[in-house]
């Protein structure tokens, strides 16, 4: 029998909630839920999930962690969080609990995207955010896909099958859609502008990471890091190797999880 | 979006009787449309997604024929208008969105109509225009008010509502938090971050809507406000969208034709435009 604790971490994010369960250096299980109007309700579907993936009774649970944007909405009852972690810390912590080599953490989410650079124990030495005028890079990512028709996971695909280098906007997500478009109605094909359209997300973290020293080993968290044609054109854009994480949507959460002892 | 598909005829003409049969195709950002007349008179009327707009053009006038035993080939002109207008390859002719938004209108409303406001998925255009409804002018929005239509579904999407509903429930609320009104993606992160504060989901949308229709107000009174005033397109089905331009204009809309949805008016405009070129060529 294990006799290390188990720590639930809580990520709260703008569009999803995610959930995970560690013990020691293992992950034990993981969920998540959408956000919508009751990120508490999100919060506790996501933790049954994580518990039941586990296979462990929220009674073994020794302490919860939340982080993200609603990371003190989600401290309601009957989640009883002990304890919030901002963003950032939890995404520095996470990061090098997933690879002990990474320095700086690149996180795509719904709605904010973000880059961390930490030393090799995990604390944090510079932190950049995007400016608002790109904020929903993940929200424009899902609607294009529903704007082509195709899945989530469908969009990568479509993309990774372009043939044509097309361009949209370079600044705004709303004048990028509008773009791409126009593109379709003028006959583009869809790969092509599936493969504009993920370029000008991977533009806009370029643009905001290349702002900050990029220490070795850079990895890449939040959902988007799934997404093999972003991860085609982010190191080719950041002229640098970027690797990938496990579980990349799970890194805030589980550096909540870890963050419950240590440092208060 | 299967919800938005729709297909309808009306039984009562017989196309077999018919002279003359034309067809206005509307390839728009997010859906197209398709009416088939029938000497003149609205026969089929269909709507499906925009996807590659080439096969959206076949598919939503495939749509229209569906359950008539009308093939294409007796289409005697086919007009294709909206942003894909060029990927309607079967068409004889293409005309733009304006000028076929402007007949539409004025054949549905009548000659009282000199302002229209058609507000889409992608776009949001004013056109003023004659009581023979010919077009005199338009204002285009534009690009960072570009796609209030489909922001306001990805955001019904994010909230996990319907479209169709979102806009009476922005009709619920008396008060509701100011967002950014200069930029959708502005506003739909606002949104977002509101949902995590005290205030109501019913404030957040009433707050949203407010914000895309002061965008919209802003274009309508750019252009200039000349009676009377109809609105088309998918937005016109927006309840608090509606009334909140209103109070915004101090102006009422003529009121919807219940025979007409809002959002196959340019489709309509193109097929009377269709039957007015093939009369000309004799």
């Amino acid at each position: 029998m294990n006799k290390e604790k188990i720590f639930a971490g809580i990520d709260a994010g703008h569009v999803r909630t995610k959930a995970v369960l560690v013990r020691g250096k293992e992950i034990l299980g993981y969920g998540s839920a959408a956000t919508g109007f009751d990120a508490v309700n999100a919060a506790q579907e996501a933790l049954t999930r994580a518990l039941e993936a586990a296979k462990v009774s929220r009674d073994d649970v020794a302490g919860i962690v939340s982080t993200g944007i609603f990371r003190d909405v989600v401290k309601a009852l009957p989640i009883a969080v002990q304890r919030t972690v901002p963003e950032y810390m939890a995404d520095a912590k996470g990061a090098l609990f997933l690879n002990k080599n990474s320095r700086t953490v690149i996180d795509i989410g719904a709605n904010v995207h973000k880059a961390v650079h930490y030393d090799k124990d995990g604390n944090l030495l510079d932190v950049i955010q995007n400016d608002k005028c790109a904020d929903g890079v993940g929200i424009f990512y899902t609607t294009m896909a529903k704007a082509l028709g195709v899945s989530e996971e469908g969009l990568s695909e479509l993309a990774l099958a372009s043939t044509k280098q097309l361009s949209v906007a370079i600044h705004c997500a709303a004048s990028a859609e509008s773009e791409a478009i126009g593109l379709l109605c003028q006959g583009e094909e869809a790969a092509d502008v599936a493969d504009a359209s993920l370029r000008f997300i991977v533009e806009r973290v370029a643009a905001m990471a290349s702002t900050m020293p990029l220490e070795q080993e850079v990895v890449v968290a939040g959902g988007l890091a799934k997404c093999k044609a972003l991860m085609k054109h982010l190191p080719v854009l950041l002229k640098q190797d970027v690797t990938l994480l496990n579980l990349p949507e799970y890194v805030g959460a589980i550096g909540a999880a870890i963050s419950y002892e240590g440092e208060k | 979006m299967s919800e938005h598909e729709y297909a309808s005829v009306n039984e009562k003409l017989d196309w077999k009787k018919a002279r003359v049969i034309v067809a206005g195709v509307d390839v728009g950002a997010v859906n197209s449309k398709t009416v088939i007349l029938v000497d003149g008179q609205p026969y089929a009327v269909s709507q499906v997604a925009t996807r590659a707009p080439k096969e959206s053009a076949l598919k939503v006038m495939n749509a229209a024929l569906a359950n008539t035993g009308l093939t294409q080939d007796k289409i005697q002109y086919t007009v294709g208008t909206g942003c894909g207008r060029t990927q309607v390859t079967f068409a004889q002719k293409t005309i733009s969105e304006i000028v076929c938004g402007a007949t539409g209108a004025v054949h549905v409303w009548g000659p009282s109509v000199r302002t229209v406001l058609d507000a889409g998925g992608q776009s949001c255009r004013v056109i003023h225009c004659t009581d023979k409804g010919k077009a005199t002018g338009f204002l285009w929005n534009d690009k960072c008010a570009a796609g209030i239509g489909r922001s306001m579904e990805a955001f019904a999407d994010l909230i996990k509502k319907e479209l169709t509903e979102i806009g009476d429930i922005a009709l619920q609320s008396e008060q509701f938090p100011k967002l950014s009104d200069f930029c959708s993606v502005y506003a739909q992160s606002e949104a977002l971050d509101l949902m995590r504060t005290k205030v109501s989901p019913e404030e957040v949308i009433t707050g949203y809507h407010r914000a895309m229709a002061r965008r919209i107000s802003t274009l309508v009174s750019r252009a200039g406000m000349k009676k009377d005033f109809v609105i088309i397109g998918g937005l016109a089905k927006n309840p608090a969208i509606v009334d909140a331009l209103e109070n915004t204009l101090k102006v009422h809309r003529l009121a919807p034709k219940p025979e007409w949805d809002p959002q196959v008016i340019v489709a309509f405009g193109a097929a009377l435009i269709a039957n007015a070129f093939h009369k000309r060529q004799g």
